[in-house]
């Protein structure tokens, strides 16, 4: 049995799904990444000194977006790339990208986060200041970059309630049930409007794996 | 208007996008997890639903203060990393010998590389002890566990006899029109090996006869009845010798 470098092989497959749709600064990028990530993975630290560059905007903008505290903030972007260093030799191509594995991570520490702080908080008298208006925040601040970007487009392109519903779970950090509650409406309706919401996004995106 | 979530798999099936945005309390969260390994349907969208929310993520880009970098940095070379999830060991019983290797198969990479094989002879049929028993005695038996997160299976490979088989308990049954496919990772590609239906207790035990000659590992899928040309459904386990 002959040693091989599977790795080897998955950049190749990785190189030519890339020509067949010509190159693009995209595609390139995305597959820095991903050899990147690999490298990382067998333990070179100049390899995940590139994922950092290559991720840590996107990795503190939504940790940012979730946890609203920049300190708070730098503090779990930290733990996100320790954990991904940790953990970069299991990263599974056919799991999903390494962006869509890394922004995964990130969003799910930030949002445990989150979620135990509130339920730390909700024995704290301060909640009830802050309970007034938790959400017209984020929806404020995603509305702010609505002129911006296809991403804003596309997010123009979704209902009132879809947007307000996929916002609210995803930069907001709520489960479907809080989506349900803070909008007042049915959580099985919440579940709905953030599934559709998503799909469209996903169409839109032009995302298929 | 849906009042209640509906029960059951059913129920589970429309959790997905709620899933991939992290959308879900803690136990519906578990429930998702435990079916979506064994469901084309949901482990398809939950990556794509994931794709999807990386370019949610990616809008909201803001660099972080340089300074964390240099913390990181100097974290991670202080900092061990875990081994890959699924490492396979090989032993090789003529030998009685074991090799250890690291190296992690990325299945569904491979099944982009145009397959140039020969068409492998599938006649699986259903294995009894003896039958494996007999192939692990096989002068050059190569024996691969293979450890994910659906529990670990042995295969047990002679080329000489051109037989494989596999064995493992505690496998997630498989939805109506599913059924589990065994894959021979070769250099530049993939070739099916057979495909098993594990019974209700959750164990298989089956042998196929092959004509492979070649094979770097093995994989495992989650397929349509009646199998597939390459890998199209989860892949659950991959590891190379």
């Amino acid at each position: 049995m002959t040693e091989v470098n599977p790795l080897r092989r998955i950049r190749v497959a990785a190189d030519r799904a890339g020509q067949s749709v010509g190159p693009s600064s995209e595609q390139d990028q995305t597959s820095a990444l991903t050899s990147a990530l690999i490298g990382a993975g067998r333990g070179d630290e100049e390899a995940f000194s590139r994922v950092y560059d290559l991720t840590s905007p996107m990795v503190h903008g939504v940790v940012l977006k979730v946890v609203r505290d920049p300190a708070m903030a730098e503090e779990v972007t930290q733990e996100v790339y320790l954990e991904l260093w940790r953990i970069a030799p299991r990263f599974q191509l056919d799991r999903g990208s390494a962006r869509g594995w890394i922004a995964t991570m990130a969003h799910r520490r930030a949002v445990d986060l989150v979620r135990s702080e509130q339920s730390r908080r909700r024995r704290d008298e301060r909640e009830g200041e802050r309970a007034d208006r938790p959400f017209d925040h984020v929806v404020e601040d995603v509305v702010d970059r609505l002129d911006r970007s296809k991403l804003d487009r596309s997010l123009a392109r979704l209902s009132e309630t879809q947007r307000e519903a996929v916002t609210l779970a995803y930069y907001g950090g709520k489960t479907y049930r809080e989506v349900g509650v803070l909008l007042d409406i049915p959580e099985g309706t919440a579940k709905t409007r953030i599934r559709d919401g998503l799909i469209k996004l996903r169409d839109d995106f032009g995302v298929s794996t | 208007m849906n009042l209640l979530p509906p029960k059951g798999p059913e129920g589970l099936h429309h959790l997905a996008a709620a899933y991939a945005l992290d959308a879900l309390n803690d136990e519906e969260r578990r429930s998702f997890e435990a079916h979506a390994p064994s469901c084309e349907t949901c482990s398809h969208e939950v990556e794509e639903f994931r794709e999807t929310a990386a370019i949610l993520a990616d809008a909201v880009s803001v660099a972080p203060r340089s300074e964390l970098k240099s913390r990181v940095m100097s974290e991670v070379s202080r900092s061990r990393q875990l081994a890959p999830i699924v490492p396979s060991g090989v032993t090789s019983i003529a030998e009685q010998r074991t090799r250890r290797t690291g190296a992690v198969m990325m299945l569904a990479a491979a099944a982009v590389v145009v397959l140039v094989i020969g068409a492998a002879a599938l006649v699986g049929r259903s294995g009894d002890s003896d039958g494996i028993t007999d192939l692990l005695a096989a002068p050059d038996a190569v024996v691969s566990t293979l450890d994910g997160e659906a529990g670990s299976l042995k295969v047990v490979w002679s080329a000489e006899r051109d037989q494989v088989a596999v064995v493992g308990d505690g496998l997630a049954p498989t939805v109506a029109g599913k059924t589990y496919a065994l894959w021979f990772l070769q250099e530049g590609g993939v070739a099916p090996a057979g495909l098993f239906v594990p019974d209700e207790s959750g164990t298989v035990r089956a042998v196929f006869d092959v004509a492979e000659a070649e094979a770097v590992g093995f994989g495992v899928s989650i397929e349509p009845d009646g199998g597939s040309e390459q890998p199209t459904g989860s892949v659950l386990y991959a590891a190379e010798f």
